[in-house]
């Protein structure tokens, strides 16, 4: 579009506004108090962020669970500052602009079809937060994949409504999941049945336990402490009971653990501390 | 008025419509039972002699049975049927088949007026959405306490499966049935749709739908969802079968029904109305109705092939035999994430033209918006697998799901762009429909927002199958969609029904609804960040919080929607008479009287102008005055 063209279209505008005695705040700049307005809103949603992250989640075990907050919390700072625009120039919209609810439509406004500027700070703005958001869940990616030398392998069974985990090379078969610090866990799962959800929450992994097939994940557990096993797919009647207890703790408790529950000294201590 | 008294008082002969004359939901209901006896009888004794069928085929075809009984009862294979028998319908029988001088009647037929249609397919997606909120206060109160004893496990898996599909099918046909049907047409200055035989049809295969997908609660239920993931659903009671038999015989309704949008929309518009002065909304069923047709049928494929599975023995999902699951998942979300544009779209269309109107402005970025939907149309069809992140199939390709899926933030983006600045500087009028205007952008810009979260790989293993999903995609469908839809509903009941929505009782349903809403999602997002997983009967007793307030939240937002259902139906009764235009607004629908005569316009109207010229000047032509000499233009200058 010519810029003539565009200056006449100013032009128009300038003089129908010009027309309504009683618009006013047309002829004011809005850009401040809904800049006040934006700043809340953004402060809100980041503090909900920090909030639901730091008081409401499960505790950081691994490292996969510490990148979880790590997003939930920097795609909120990237992400409020346009809720918040949104919320501000509607609530302004209201608050300066409204006409109230009488029977007859209030006088049209000002013909604005469009902005080309506008339009296109707003499709650039939101491409670059596209290609952040998807260069950081990228990095994340990769690094949670990155495979270390000699992980724990723990084998998942997943079967109505029961999850078994089995430590390969000690014999040992338990309905407690128990892993050690410090070592990449290689988690292998399956099922006997139908398709269960395995997903042991304060590791921030999840994988499905497909019957047929094996599905692989990997967690960096990085400090003690329980957390619960859920399975997060329907897979039947007791879908809700099908929880077990998870817990991580030392390498040596780790052993120790094993051997308590059936395992050999020399391969309790092979398995648990191998990496060593 | 004149035209309705015109045609009223045609007298048609006294044999018009044949067959039809005698017709109507209740033949429809007493065929399908008699129907769906004899199928039972049937597939009954021929079970008993053959040892590989079992109990799924008696279902499977005592339900077909139904379907079939109950579309040929109501007439919807008449016409077709005489024109191969060469006895084709004359005119007074499509005049009779268009409802002419049946009063009330017409609208329990099988009736081909696009206007007796839409208000059909009003009163079924309310009825819908009255039995899936039911549902849905059911699961809220056994959740009320950890280990409530309400419902069993079995009923409990069943309910859940149940709301969600119904709620589904409610919100696919939310705007697209009742709007599309209704309003798009007069929006393009035409007398009915393409094909309102098919129309028709689209409409009763949806009421034939329902039943069995309710029976399928008696007969054991459906236990896996209303996703149904195999190989559970391949083991699931015989109420999979009829669920099964729904959702086919929804898949044909919304097939039949997009070629008819789409078709319309092409060929059926008034002179002068090009392409690029199409109201938004029909650009936005437009879409939706081509993103329909390519997905639903993917849902008829996975859902058929489940049938197999289950009534014959093929083996396409079960692993013991070489099946796989992820096979299921793939085609069902092939369907699956195109559908929830579907359901979107149109409503986010409506709220933009709703914004245009009570901003009174033209809506900022006409083109733009349309190139965000068919954007976000194309983009749905790239995306389907972020529903399988954590099903470990195909993890190489995490990235590039990543990728399509974050990009759909950009479309999505735009509808927010269009909408504020609409709002910008506009007149704001503060009626009723507007109100849901400004309570989608809230509840939209929310659900995008947990969207992001969703989308990325890292915390998607943390949110995937939680109740943070839950509130997500309740906060798009209901709090976005949904809302749209009550926008379109509050601002064109005048032209339905005649009668003006009263709007102090639903200014009350918008606050309760509004307020309720978030109580409710905030406590399922508080579920989900404690790491309650979707679709539990019973859980630990460290989210009873979050779940009282879900639940507490819950009752209100049921008890505002039974409040707006009462203006509805209060002023329906006995609203105030409703003008033709009662918004001032632009678009061709608003220039015919409200309710809109059969075949709509007195006189071809003639368009010079799209329906956005607020501020000016020149509006469109008047559809009583057509002046083919009067010059307009897309862009409107000022006259």
């Amino acid at each position: 579009m010519s810029s003539n063209h565009e200056d006449i279209k100013r032009e128009q505008i300038a003089e129908t506004v010009d027309g309504w005695t009683h618009n006013g705040p047309f002829h004011r700049r809005p850009s401040f108090r809904i800049l006040i307005l934006v700043i809340l809103f953004t402060a809100f949603g980041v503090w909900a962020a920090v909030f639901f992250t730091d008081k409401i989640m499960p505790s950081i075990l691994s490292s996969q669970m510490k990148s979880v907050h790590d997003t939930i919390i920097f795609f909120t700072i990237l992400a409020a500052p346009v809720a918040a625009l949104v919320y501000a120039i509607a609530a302004y919209s209201i608050y300066k602009w409204g006409h109230g609810h009488g029977e007859q439509a209030p006088p049209d406004g000002p013909p604005m079809r469009e902005n080309s500027l506008t339009t296109s700070i707003w499709l650039g703005a939101s491409t670059i937060l596209v290609v952040v958001v998807l260069v950081w869940g990228m990095t994340a990616l990769s690094s949670e994949n990155q495979g270390q030398l000699r992980p724990v392998t723990i084998d998942v069974y997943g079967q109505q409504w029961l999850w078994t985990f089995k430590y390969p090379g000690t014999g040992v078969e338990s309905n407690q999941l128990v892993v050690p610090v410090g070592r990449q866990i290689r988690f292998v799962v399956t099922s006997y049945d139908v398709t269960h959800g395995f997903w042991p929450n304060s590791l921030g992994v999840q994988i499905d336990a497909n019957p047929g097939f094996k599905t692989y994940i990997t967690a960096d557990p990085n400090a003690t402490g329980q957390f619960a096993v859920r399975c997060s797919q329907l897979c039947g009647l007791y879908h809700a009971y099908m929880d077990a207890n998870g817990k991580v703790v030392t390498p040596t408790q780790f052993s120790s653990w094993l051997v308590s529950h059936g395992a050999s000294t020399t391969s309790a201590n092979a398995y648990a501390l191998g990496g060593k | 008025m004149s035209t309705t008294a015109l045609l009223e008082d045609t007298k048609l002969g006294p044999k018009a419509g044949g067959l039809y004359r005698h017709q109507n939901f209740l033949t429809g209901i007493l065929t399908g039972g008699v129907a769906m006896f004899l199928g039972w009888l049937v597939a009954h004794y021929t079970v008993q002699n053959n040892a590989n069928w079992g109990s799924d085929m008696v279902v499977t075809v005592t339900m077909a049975a139904w379907v079939v009984g109950f579309m040929a009862g109501i007439g919807a294979f008449n016409a077709v049927f005489r024109w191969m028998v060469g006895h084709d319908q004359d005119h007074d029988d499509e005049l009779y088949a268009a409802g002419v001088s049946q009063g009330w009647r017409r609208y329990f037929k099988f009736c081909t007026d696009h206007k007796v249609v839409g208000t059909q397919y009003l009163v079924l997606v309310m009825s819908l959405f009255a039995v899936g909120g039911t549902l849905a206060m059911i699961i809220r109160t056994q959740l009320i306490s950890p280990n409530n004893h309400l419902i069993s496990p079995q009923t409990y898996n069943a309910v859940i499966s149940i709301h969600g599909m119904i709620m589904i099918i409610a919100t696919i046909i939310m705007v697209s049935g009742p709007w599309a049907n209704f309003i798009l047409p007069i929006q393009l200055g035409a007398k009915d749709m393409a094909f309102p035989r098919l129309n028709a049809l689209s409409l009763w295969l949806v009421v034939a739908a329902v039943p069995p997908i309710l029976i399928s609660l008696f007969i054991g239920g459906v236990d896996s969802g209303w996703t149904t993931y195999a190989p559970l659903s391949v083991q699931s009671p015989p109420g999979q079968d009829a669920f099964a038999i729904t959702i086919i015989t929804f898949v044909v309704s919304v097939t039949v029904a997009g070629i008819n949008t789409i078709t319309t929309t092409m060929t059926m518009r008034a002179k002068g109305m090009t392409m690029g002065r199409l109201p938004i909304f029909v650009w936005g069923s437009l879409v939706a109705a081509g993103l329909g047709l390519y997905a639903m049928p993917a849902f008829l494929a996975a859902q058929s092939m489940l049938l197999t599975d289950r009534v014959v023995g093929t083996s396409f999902f079960a692993p013991a035999q070489g099946g796989a699951g992820w096979l299921y998942e793939n085609i069902f979300w092939i369907m699956g994430h195109p559908e929830v544009y579907v359901i979107l779209i149109p409503g986010v269309a409506a709220a933009m033209d709703v914004a245009s109107t009570f901003s009174r402005k033209p809506l900022f970025g006409y083109k733009i918006a349309v190139g965000a939907f068919f954007g976000l149309g194309a983009l749905a069809l790239m995306v389907w697998a972020h529903h399988m992140f954590t099903t470990g199939w195909a993890p190489n390709l995490a990235d590039p799901w990543m990728l399509t899926t974050e990009l759909i933030s950009i479309p999505t983006g735009v509808f927010f762009l269009v909408i504020i600045g609409t709002l910008w500087r506009g007149s704001i009028w503060t009626r009723l429909p507007m109100y849901w205007v400004y309570l989608f952008l809230w509840n939209f810009i929310i659900g995008g927002v947990t969207g992001i979260y969703l989308s990325d790989v890292p915390a998607d293993q943390y949110f995937h199958g939680n109740m943070f999903v839950t509130a997500h995609f309740h906060y798009t469908l209901l709090g976005g969609g949904m809302i749209g839809a009550t926008a379109a509903l509050c601002y064109w009941f005048p032209k339905m029904s005649g009668k003006m929505l009263n709007e102090r009782i639903g200014k009350l349903a918008f606050w309760v609804i509004a307020i309720f809403f978030q109580v409710t999602y905030f406590g399922m997002f508080w579920e989900g960040f404690q790491g309650m997983p979707r679709r539990i009967a019973a859980y630990a007793p460290y989210f009873h919080s979050a779940n009282l307030i879900a639940t507490i939240g819950a009752y209100g937002l049921f008890l505002g929607w039974v409040i707006l259902l009462y203006a509805i139906i209060h002023s329906w009764m006995n609203g105030k008479v409703a003008p033709s235009n009662p918004w001032q607004a632009k678009s061709l629908e608003w220039h015919i009287s409200s309710p809109p005569p059969l075949e709509n316009f007195l006189v071809d109207p003639i368009v010079t102008s799209d329906p956005y010229t607020f501020g000016e000047g020149e509006p469109m032509a008047p559809a009583k005055q057509p002046s083919p000499a009067t010059v307009g233009s897309t862009e409107g200058g000022a006259h």
